[in-house]
C-alpha cells in the first residue's frame, strides 16, 4: 500500500482508475437491479399517493409534517458531504483531498436531487409545485417572498445548479481523456461532455479559476441552504422550533452526516473498486478527525439547545422537551445521543481504536443518529401542540416508508451508475505537469 | 314576539339576502312547494317546519335552494342516468318565531338534513322475501302493499282487534295523532310509546303532586338559584334547546344578576359540567337527596310557604331519618347542608328535578321536588315552576309495552325501534318473530323494521305536512311544517298511508290535519294563513278566547294524591357496579345514529367519535388494570356487552355510564354494527307508577377483556396542562 | 341598533361567553351544515383526521368529587397578526380588508406550513377528495365551494354569510346592522354563548363585550392578536 499515490506512474493510475468504467461484475448488476426495483416501488407508492391523496400517509391533524420532511432535511444534510468538504479542502489546498473530492461531490448532487424531491412529494397537490417558482406569468401571480418555503426553493435550486457545475468542471479533463473510449456511445458521450477540451494552458487556467471561484460560491450556498432549511422550522412559532441557533445547528448536523456518508462511500469504493492504493488510511484518519470535531460540535449545539429549553421551563416547550427526553420519544432520543456522540467519541477519539472499520461503524451510527435527530425535531413538536386538546400521535404509513427506502436505493443506484460512467477519482489531478511525462 | 315584526326578524336573524331585484323580504317565507322551474339559482327560500328528532318539537326554518341529483330512468329495458333539478334543503336553523327553539337548534336538530338526504333511505314500499328477521326484502307497489297490509290487519282484527299493537315514539304530532285515530277506528288499543325518553315519571309526578296534566315548564331564565336533581336539562332531557337558551339568559342576560346552578346527578353530564357546583349522587338516591333538602329547609326555617304543604306531606318530610338519607346520597353532610342553605337564602330559588336516568323511585323523587318548590313558594311565579299549558296534541303515555307486544298478533311500528330501545329481557325479538304480521313505516331500515313483513316508508318530516306539540312550553303551542320539497323517493306520509289502509279495510278513519287541530285554538287576531307562514303559533292561556278552544278541555285530572314517599331505589341482579345508560346530546335515544355528522361530533365527555365508551372512574380502573381504550365486558343477569373503556376523571365510583346510540344491528351504512347498546343488557325493572323502564336499575359485573381499538377519540387529552415542568 | 360606518371597513370579531357555553356541540354540527366540510369515516377518524372547523376543547381539573370541566369552543381566531399567513409560499391564506384570515382553496398547494404555524391548531386538511354518497350532495351549500383533496381549509367566519348580508345592505343603501351577520355556529348556539359583529363599531355587542372584565384572548401572549374574544366563566 503506497503512502503516496501521487508517486505511482501516471499510466498505472490511469489504468487503475479507468478500469471500473469498462468492467461491471455480477454484484454490480445485481445491486443496480435491486435498487432499481426499489426505486420503481417507491415511484409506485408515490403514484398511489398522487392518485388517492395525502391520506395514504400517516399524517394527521396536527402532525402535518412527517417522514417526508425528515427525509428532506436528512438528504439535504447528506448533500453537505461533497461541496463543503471538497470546497474546504480545495480552498485550503489540502494535498490529501485528491482522491476524495469527486466521490464527495457526487454524493452532494445525488443527495440534493433526492432531497429536493421531498418537498414536492409532500405537497397536497404536488402537480402544482411550480406555483412556488417566481416566474413571470400572465395572471401576475407571484409566490409569497416572505415564506421560508420560497427561500428554501430558491436556495435548493441554486444549490443543485451550483453543485452540478461543481461536479462537472473537474470532470472535463477526465472526459477528454475518455473521449477515446472503445465503445462508440461512450465516445460520443464523453466527447460531447468534454466540450472540446484540448488541454491548452489557457483552458487549464480558466478551469482552475472557475473551480476556485465555484468553491467559494458553493461554500456560501451550502451554508445558506441548510440555514434556510433550518429556518423552515425556526421561523415558525411551534414550540422548540422557534430557535435562533437552528441555522448553525443544522449546518453542523449536515456536515456531520455528510462526513458520515462520505466515509461509508469511500470505504465501499476502496473495497469494491480495489482503490486501496488511492484511498489510504491517512484519508480515513483525516476524515475521522473531522467527524470527531463535528461530533463534539453537534453535541455542543444539542446541549445548548436543550439546556436552554429546560432552564427556561416554558410549559409549551417543556411539553416537547419532556416528550423527547422522558416521554414517548425518549428511547430514540437517547439512542441518538449515543450514536451521534458517545460512540464516535470513543471509537474515533481514542487513537488506538481509530481504523477504517471503526470509522465506518461510527459513520453508520451517525447516519442513523442524524436521521433520528431530524425525526426528533419534527415529530415531537407536532404531536405536542400548544393547545393540549390537539395532542396527537404519528406513525408513518407504508407509502412513506416505501418512498423513504426507495430514496436510499436511488442514492445507491445513482452512485453505482455514476461510478461506472465516470472515474470516481479525478485522474487528471495525478497528472504530472510536464507533457513529456505523459505515457 | 310582535307578530308584525316577524318578517323583519326572520330576514335579519335567520335568512340571508335575496338577490337584489327578486322581490321584497316577505317573499322569503314561501309555505308552498316551489316548482322546480321557479327556483332561481343562488336564491334562497326559507320554509318553516319542525324537528322531530326528539319530543321537544323545536320549530325550524329550512333553507331551500335549487339542487341537482342523478336519477335513473328505465325506458324499454334501457336504464339511463338523468340529471334532475329539484328544490333541495340546504340547512336547518331554528325558527326565531318558535317559542321552544327561539331560532336555535341542538346538534341533532342541525343534522336533520342528513336524515332527509341519507343515502340509506328506503326508496319505496318493501315486502319481506326471506325468513322474517333476515332483512331480505323485495320492492312492491304501494297499491299491493296497502292491500296486503289491510288484508293482514283485517284478519287479525277479526280475531280480536285488541291483539293489534301499535308502537310509536315520543313526538306528539299529527302523525302520532293519526296513529291513535287509526287504532281507535279499527278497535285496537291506544298506541304504545316505546322510548327511554318519554318523561312519563315527570308527567306522573306533576299529576300526583299538583294535579297537572303534562310536563311542568321551568322558568329557568328568571330564576336566581337553581338546584337541579337528576335532570340533565342541558343535555338529554325534556327540551334541551329551550332550557339551554334559558340557561344562557339565567347566567348572563341580566346586568346585576348571575344565576347560580347547583346540580345533583350521578353522572358528570354536560349540565353538571356547566353547573357552579356538582353534587355527585349515588344512583337512585335522588328521592333521599330531595327528602333531605326539604327537611333541612324546614329545619333552617328557609321554607316560607311550608304552610301550604298538605299536612301529610309536611309530616313525611319531618319524619324522615335525615342522617340515613344523607348517607344514602353519598354527599358529605356539610356540603349538602351548605348547598341547601344557599338555595333557601336565594331570592329566586328553583328546584328542578327529573329522571334522565329512570329509577324505580323516580316518581317519588320528582314528587318531592314539587313539594320543595311548594314550600319555597316557587310554583307559578316568575323564575319558578309553571303549570303546563293545555296541549294541542295530547301525548301518549308509556306503559309496559313489551308485555302488550308479547300478546300481539299484529304489530305496527311507527317512529319506534323497540328492538333497540328495549332490553333483551323484554323479548321484543320473540314477540316480533311470533306475531302474525309486522308492519313498519320506517324511513330507513332499522333494527325493528328488519323484522317487518311490509315496510311502507314514510316521508321525512320535511317532505310532508306535519304539526308537532312540544313536550314542554310556556304556552299552548304548535310547530308546523308544510310540504315544500318534493319527496325524494316513493314514500308517503303516515297519516295518508293509514287512511289508505283504513279505506281498504273499510273502516272510517280520516286523519286530522294541522288546520283542524289548530283552528279551534287560534285566538281572534291570528289567522290560519299567518300560522302557516310562521310555522306555528303559541297562545297564552288568557288569549284562549274562542269557544271552541274552551270546550276542548284538557283531560280531567284525578284529585292529587297529595302524598310523598321516599322509597329506596331497587336494583336488579348482582354485581358490584351499576349500569347507567344515558341520553347524550348527539345520540339521545340512538335514532339519529345513522347521521355521520353526529357520529363524528365528539362526545362531550369522552371526546369519542364514531364510537361510544363506558365511563369508568379512575380508582376502579386502576384496581382492575383498565386503561382508556381497553375493551371491557359488562355482564348483567340478562346478558353481556363488550365496549371500550374511557377512564373518566369525573365518573362516580361504582357507576358505569354509557351513552345510548351504538349497537344498531340494522341502521344504514353509518350505524350498522357500530358499537354496542347498553340498553340491551338492562334488567326488566319498571318504575311502578308509570310502567316506564327503569334504565338505571341494573347491576353489572365489569371485567377487562384486553386492549382494543374501538375507541376513537377526537381529543384524547383530558388535562389542560401537560406534565414535565421542573420547578 | 348600531349603524356601522359605511366608509370604514368592517372588522369582524366574535365573542364566546364561557359562562353560557354548555359544551353541547351544536356549533360543531352547524358549521358542518353550513360549510360543506368533508365527512370522516371511522378509519379516517382513528387516524386523527376528523375535520372540524370549530371544536369544543374539553379539559378536566381536579379529582372526584371536586372535578371541574372546562369547555371551550375553538375556531380560527382570525388573528390580526396571523402566523399562518406569512409562511404560505403561494399567498393562499391572507388577510382581507375586513380583517378576516381568508383561505383561497384554488391557490393552496398543500404545504401544511400554515397549519404547523397556527398555534391554535384550527386548520384542517383534505386528506382525500371528499365523498358524499348520493343524494347527500343535495345538502351542499352552493355559496361555499367544495374543496378537493390536497387542500388546506379552516373556519372562514362564514364569509359567504357576511357577503350576503353586505350585498343586501349595499342594495338597500344602508349599513349592516349589528347582529345581522350570524355565522352558522353563532346562529345555532342554544345557549347564545356566541356573538358576532363589527369590532370597528364601538356600539356593537362584540365591541362592548370586548371591554368586559371577563374578556380574554387565547394565547394572547404570542402576539397573534386574535379576533375571537372569550368571556371567562364567572366564579
Ligand atoms: N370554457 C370556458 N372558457 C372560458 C370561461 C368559461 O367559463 N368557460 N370563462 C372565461 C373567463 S371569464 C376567464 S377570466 C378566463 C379565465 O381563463 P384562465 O385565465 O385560463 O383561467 P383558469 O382556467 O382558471 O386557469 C388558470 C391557470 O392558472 C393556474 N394557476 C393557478 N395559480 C397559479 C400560479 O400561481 N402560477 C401560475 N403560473 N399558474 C397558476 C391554474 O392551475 C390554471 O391552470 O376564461 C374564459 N374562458
Ligand atoms: N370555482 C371557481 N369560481 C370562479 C372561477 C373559477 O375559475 N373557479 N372563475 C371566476 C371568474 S374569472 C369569473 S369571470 C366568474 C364568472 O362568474 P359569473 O359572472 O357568475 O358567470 P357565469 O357563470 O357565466 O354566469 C353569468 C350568468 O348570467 C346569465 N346571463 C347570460 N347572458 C345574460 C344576459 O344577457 N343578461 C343577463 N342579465 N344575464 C345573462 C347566465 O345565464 C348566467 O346565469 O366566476 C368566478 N368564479
Ligand atoms: S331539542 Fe329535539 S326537537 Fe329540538 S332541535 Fe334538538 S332534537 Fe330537534
Ligand atoms: S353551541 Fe354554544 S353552548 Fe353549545 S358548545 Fe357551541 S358555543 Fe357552547
Ligand atoms: S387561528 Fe390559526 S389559522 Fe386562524 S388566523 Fe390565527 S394562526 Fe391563522
Ligand atoms: S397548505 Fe396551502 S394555505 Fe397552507 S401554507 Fe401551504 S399552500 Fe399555503
Ligand atoms: S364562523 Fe362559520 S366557519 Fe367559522 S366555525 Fe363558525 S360556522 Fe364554522
Ligand atoms: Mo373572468
Amino acid at each position: 500500500m503506497a503512502e503516496h499515490p501521487e508517486l505511482l506512474p501516471y499510466g498505472i493510475i490511469r489504468e487503475d482508475l479507468f478500469r471500473p468504467l469498462s468492467r461491471a461484475g455480477r454484484k454490480w448488476w445485481f445491486t443496480v437491479a435491486v435498487c432499481f426495483l426499489l426505486v420503481l416501488a417507491g415511484l409506485a407508492a408515490w403514484g398511489v399517493q398522487l392518485r388517492d391523496g395525502l391520506g395514504v400517509t400517516g399524517l394527521n391533524r396536527p402532525v402535518f409534517w412527517g417522514l417526508y420532511i425528515v427525509d428532506f432535511v436528512f438528504w439535504i444534510g447528506i448533500s453537505h458531504a461533497g461541496t463543503l468538504i471538497s470546497a474546504i479542502l480545495r480552498l485550503t489546498d489540502a494535498a490529501w483531498r485528491k482522491p476524495v473530492t469527486r466521490a464527495a461531490e457526487a454524493i452532494t448532487l445525488f443527495a440534493l436531487m433526492i432531497g429536493g424531491l421531498f418537498p414536492i412529494i409532500h405537497l397536497g397537490r404536488a402537480w402544482f409545485f411550480y406555483w412556488l417558482i417566481p416566474y413571470p406569468n400572465a395572471r401576475l401571480m407571484w409566490p409569497n417572498f416572505r415564506s421560508p418555503l420560497v427561500w428554501d426553493l430558491t436556495a435548493i435550486v441554486t444549490y443543485v445548479t451550483g453543485s452540478a457545475i461543481y461536479l462537472y468542471l473537474p470532470l472535463i479533463p477526465d472526459m477528454a481523456q475518455l473521449g477515446a473510449h472503445n465503445k462508440p456511445w461512450r465516445r460520443k458521450l464523453y466527447r460531447a461532455l468534454s466540450l472540446g477540451w484540448t488541454g491548452s494552458d489557457r483552458e487549464w487556467h480558466a478551469l482552475e479559476m472557475a473551480m476556485k471561484l465555484n468553491a467559494v460560491i458553493i461554500l456560501a450556498v451550502a451554508i445558506s441552504v441548510h440555514t434556510v432549511v433550518a429556518w423552515d422550522f425556526s421561523m415558525s412559532i411551534a414550540p422548540t422550533w422557534h430557535s435562533s441557533i437552528f441555522g448553525p445547528y443544522f449546518v453542523v448536523g449536515a456536515i456531520f452526516s455528510g462526513i458520515g456518508a462520505l466515509i461509508i462511500v469511500m470505504a465501499t469504493l476502496r473495497h469494491t473498486l480495489h482503490l486501496e492504493n488511492y484511498l489510504i488510511k491517512r484519508h480515513f484518519d483525516n476524515m475521522s478527525k473531522l467527524m470527531l470535531t463535528m461530533s463534539l460540535l453537534w453535541f455542543y449545539f444539542t446541549m445548548s439547545e436543550h439546556i436552554t429549553i429546560w432552564y427556561g421551563n416554558e410549559p409549551k416547550e417543556m411539553a416537547v422537551f419532556g416528550q423527547r427526553t422522558r416521554g414517548d420519544y425518549a428511547f430514540w432520543f437517547w439512542t441518538m445521543v449515543v450514536v451521534n456522540f458517545v460512540i464516535p467519541v470513543i471509537l474515533l477519539g481514542i487513537k488506538k481504536l481509530r481504523s477504517i472499520k471503526t470509522a465506518v461503524i461510527a459513520s453508520v451510527g451517525v447516519l442513523i443518529g442524524m436521521w433520528l435527530e431530524r425525526y426528533l425535531i419534527v415529530i415531537p413538536t407536532l404531536v405536542t401542540p400548544r393547545l393540549a386538546s390537539a395532542t396527537s400521535f404519528y406513525s408513518p404509513s407504508w407509502v412513506e416508508l416505501m418512498i423513504t427506502v426507495a430514496t436510499f436505493a436511488a442514492m445507491i443506484m445513482l452512485y453505482l451508475l455514476f461510478a461506472r460512467l465516470f472515474p470516481i477519482i479525478a485522474v487528471w489531478e495525478y497528472k504530472p505537469h510536464s507533457p513529456e511525462e505523459e505515457d | 314576539m310582535e307578530r308584525r315584526n316577524f318578517f323583519k326578524i326572520l330576514s335579519t336573524a335567520s335568512a340571508g339576502a335575496l338577490a337584489t331585484g327578486c322581490g321584497t323580504d316577505t317573499d322569503k317565507l314561501i309555505p308552498l312547494l316551489v316548482p322546480e322551474q321557479d327556483l332561481i339559482p343562488g336564491v334562497e327560500y326559507w320554509h318553516p317546519s319542525v324537528c322531530t328528532s326528539c319530543s321537544s318539537g323545536c320549530g325550524v326554518v329550512a333553507r331551500v335552494m335549487d339542487g341537482e341529483r342523478i336519477i335513473e330512468r328505465s325506458t324499454e329495458g334501457k336504464t339511463e342516468k338523468l340529471r334532475q333539478r329539484l328544490a333541495a334543503v340546504k340547512k336547518l336553523e331554528g325558527n326565531p318565531l318558535d317559542q321552544v327553539s327561539g331560532g336555535r337548534l341542538c346538534a341533532r336538530g342541525q343534522a336533520g338534513v342528513q336524515a332527509l338526504y341519507n343515502p340509506d333511505r328506503l326508496r319505496g314500499p318493501l315486502k319481506r322475501s326471506g325468513v322474517r328477521g333476515e332483512a331480505t326484502f323485495q320492492p312492491i307497489s304501494w297499491k299491493e302493499a296497502i292491500a296486503e297490509a289491510a288484508d293482514q290487519l283485517m284478519k287479525v282484527k277479526n280475531e280480536g282487534a285488541d291483539r293489534i299493537a301499535l308502537v310509536t315514539g315520543t313526538v306528539s304530532s299529527t302523525r302520532s295523532l293519526a296513529l291513535r285515530g287509526f287504532a281507535k277506528a279499527i278497535g285496537a288499543p291506544e298506541p304504545l310509546v316505546c322510548s327511554v325518553a318519554s318523561h312519563a315519571a315527570e308527567r306522573k309526578a306533576a299529576e300526583i303532586a299538583l294535579a297537572w296534566q303534562g310536563l311542568p315548564f321551568y322558568d329557568i331564565a328568571n330564576a336566581r338559584h337553581i338546584l337541579s336533581v337528576g335532570a340533565d336539562f342541558l343535555g338529554g332531557w325534556v327540551s334541551p334547546v329551550n332550557y339551554a337558551r334559558q340557561f344562557g339568559a339565567f347566567r348572563q342576560a341580566r346586568t346585576e344578576i348571575r344565576g347560580y346552578l347547583a346540580h345533583a346527578e350521578s353522572r358528570l353530564s354536560i349540565t353538571a359540567a356547566a353547573a357552579d357546583q356538582w353534587l355527585p349522587l349515588k344512583p337512585g338516591s335522588e328521592a333521599q337527596f330531595l327528602g333531605a333538602v326539604g327537611r333541612i329547609l324546614l329545619e333552617l326555617n328557609l321554607a316560607p310557604k311550608a304552610a301550604t304543604l298538605p299536612p301529610p306531606v309536611l309530616a313525611a318530610f319531618q319524619a324522615l331519618d335525615l342522617a340515613s338519607f344523607i348517607a344514602a346520597t353519598g354527599i358529605e353532610e356539610r356540603k349538602l347542608r351548605a348547598a341547601v342553605e344557599q338555595l333557601g337564602r336565594s331570592e329566586g330559588p328553583l328546584v328542578l328535578a327529573g329522571a334522565s336516568t329512570i329509577h324505580t323511585n323516580s316518581v317519588d323523587a320528582i314528587v318531592a321536588s314539587h313539594y320543595i318548590n311548594m314550600m319555597l313558594g316557587t310554583i307559578g311565579t316568575p323564575g319558578g315552576m309553571q303549570a303546563p299549558p293545555k296541549s294541542a296534541i295530547d301525548p301518549l303515555t308509556a306503559v309496559k309495552f313489551s308485555e302488550s307486544l308479547a300478546q300481539a298478533r299484529a304489530i305496527i311500528l311507527d317512529e319506534a325501534n323497540p328492538l333497540y330501545t328495549a332490553p333483551k329481557a323484554a323479548h321484543v325479538r320473540e314477540s316480533l318473530m311470533k306475531a302474525g304480521f309486522v308492519l313498519s313505516f320506517a324511513t330507513t331500515l332499522d333494527d325493528s323494521a328488519a323484522w317487518a313483513d311490509i315496510i311502507l316508508p314514510a316521508h321525512h318530516a320535511l317532505e310532508g305536512e306535519l304539526a308537532v306539540a312540544p313536550a314542554t312550553a310556556a304556552h299552548l303551542s304548535l310547530a308546523m311544517g308544510g310540504s315544500f320539497v318534493q319527496p325524494l323517493y316513493d314514500t308517503q306520509s303516515v297519516p295518508a298511508t293509514l287512511a289508505a289502509i283504513a279505506s281498504v279495510m273499510k273502516v272510517t278513519f280520516q286523519p286530522a290535519t294541522a288546520k283542524e287541530i289548530a283552528e279551534p285554538l287560534l285566538p281572534k287576531d291570528l289567522t290560519w294563513e299567518t300560522v302557516v307562514r310562521e310555522g306555528g303559533f303559541h297562545v297564552e292561556a288568557a288569549a284562549l278566547v274562542t269557544p271552541a278552544a274552551r270546550t276542548k278541555k284538557a283531560p280531567k285530572a284525578a284529585a292529587p294524591l297529595r302524598a310523598v314517599s321516599f322509597s329506596a331505589a331497587k336494583f336488579e341482579g348482582d354485581g358490584p357496579f351499576l349500569l347507567q345508560p344515558y341520553l347524550s346530546p348527539q345520540h339521545h335515544e340512538g335514532a339519529s345514529a345513522n347521521l355521520p355528522w353526529l357520529q363524528e361530533c365528539p362526545d362531550p365527555a369522552s371526546s369519542a367519535v364514531w364510537s361510544l365508551p363506558v365511563e369508568i372512574d379512575p380508582v376502579t380502573a386502576q384496581r382492575l388494570g383498565i386503561a382508556t381504550g381497553d375493551n371491557v365486558k359488562l355482564e348483567s343477569a340478562s346478558g353481556s356487552i363488550t365496549a371500550p373503556a374511557y377512564i373518566h376523571p369525573g365518573a362516580v365510583p361504582g357507576v358505569l355510564s354509557m351513552a345510548i346510540g351504538g349497537g344498531h344491528q340494522h341502521f344504514g351504512r353509518f350505524a350498522s354494527g357500530r358499537g354496542v347498546n347498553p340498553l340491551e343488557i338492562l334488567a326488566l325493572a319498571y318504575e311502578p307508577a308509570t310502567g316506564d323502564l327503569a334504565t338505571g336499575a341494573t347491576r353489572v359485573r365489569l371485567t377487562r377483556v384486553g386492549p382494543g381499538k374501538d375507541l376513537i377519540q377526537y381529543s384524547a387529552h383530558d388535562k389542560e396542562e401537560r406534565p414535565h415542568g421542573h420547578r | 341598533m348600531a349603524t356601522g360606518n359605511p366608509v370604514k371597513p368592517h372588522r369582524w370579531g366574535m365573542v364566546i361567553d364561557l359562562d353560557r357555553c354548555t359544551g353541547c356541540e351544536a356549533c360543531v354540527v352547524a358549521c358542518h351544515a353550513e360549510n360543506n366540510i368533508g365527512m370522516s369515516d371511522p378509519e379516517e377518524a382513528a387516524r386523527g383526521r376528523v375535520n372540524h372547523w370549530i371544536r369544543v376543547d374539553r379539559y378536566y381539573e381536579g379529582e372526584f368529587p371536586d372535578v371541574k370541566v372546562k369547555y371551550q369552543p375553538v375556531l380560527c381566531q382570525h388573528c390580526d397578526e396571523a402566523p399562518c399567513e406569512p409562511v404560505c409560499p403561494v399567498n393562499a391564506t391572507y388577510h382581507n380588508p375586513e380583517g378576516l384570515n381568508v383561505q383561497v382553496y384554488n391557490r393552496c398547494v398543500g404545504t401544511f406550513y400554515c397549519a404547523n404555524n397556527c398555534p391554535y391548531t384550527v386548520r384542517s386538511f383534505n386528506w382525500f377528495d371528499p365523498k358524499w354518497p348520493e343524494p347527500m350532495q343535495l345538502q351542499h351549500n352552493p355559496d361555499v365551494s367544495i374543496r378537493p383533496g390536497g387542500v388546506m381549509e379552516k373556519c372562514t367566519f362564514c364569509i359567504q354569510k357576511i357577503k350576503r348580508v353586505e350585498e343586501q345592505a349595499h342594495a338597500g343603501s344602508r349599513p349592516v346592522a349589528d347582529g345581522e351577520v350570524q355565522p352558522a355556529c353563532v346562529q345555532s348556539c342554544p345557549a347564545e354563548a356566541m356573538v358576532f359583529g363589527d369590532l370597528n363599531d364601538p356600539d356593537s355587542k362584540v365591541s362592548r363585550f370586548a371591554g368586559d372584565g371577563r374578556a380574554t384572548k387565547l394565547m394572547e401572549e404570542l402576539g397573534t392578536k386574535p379576533k375571537v374574544i372569550y368571556l371567562e366563566k364567572a366564579r
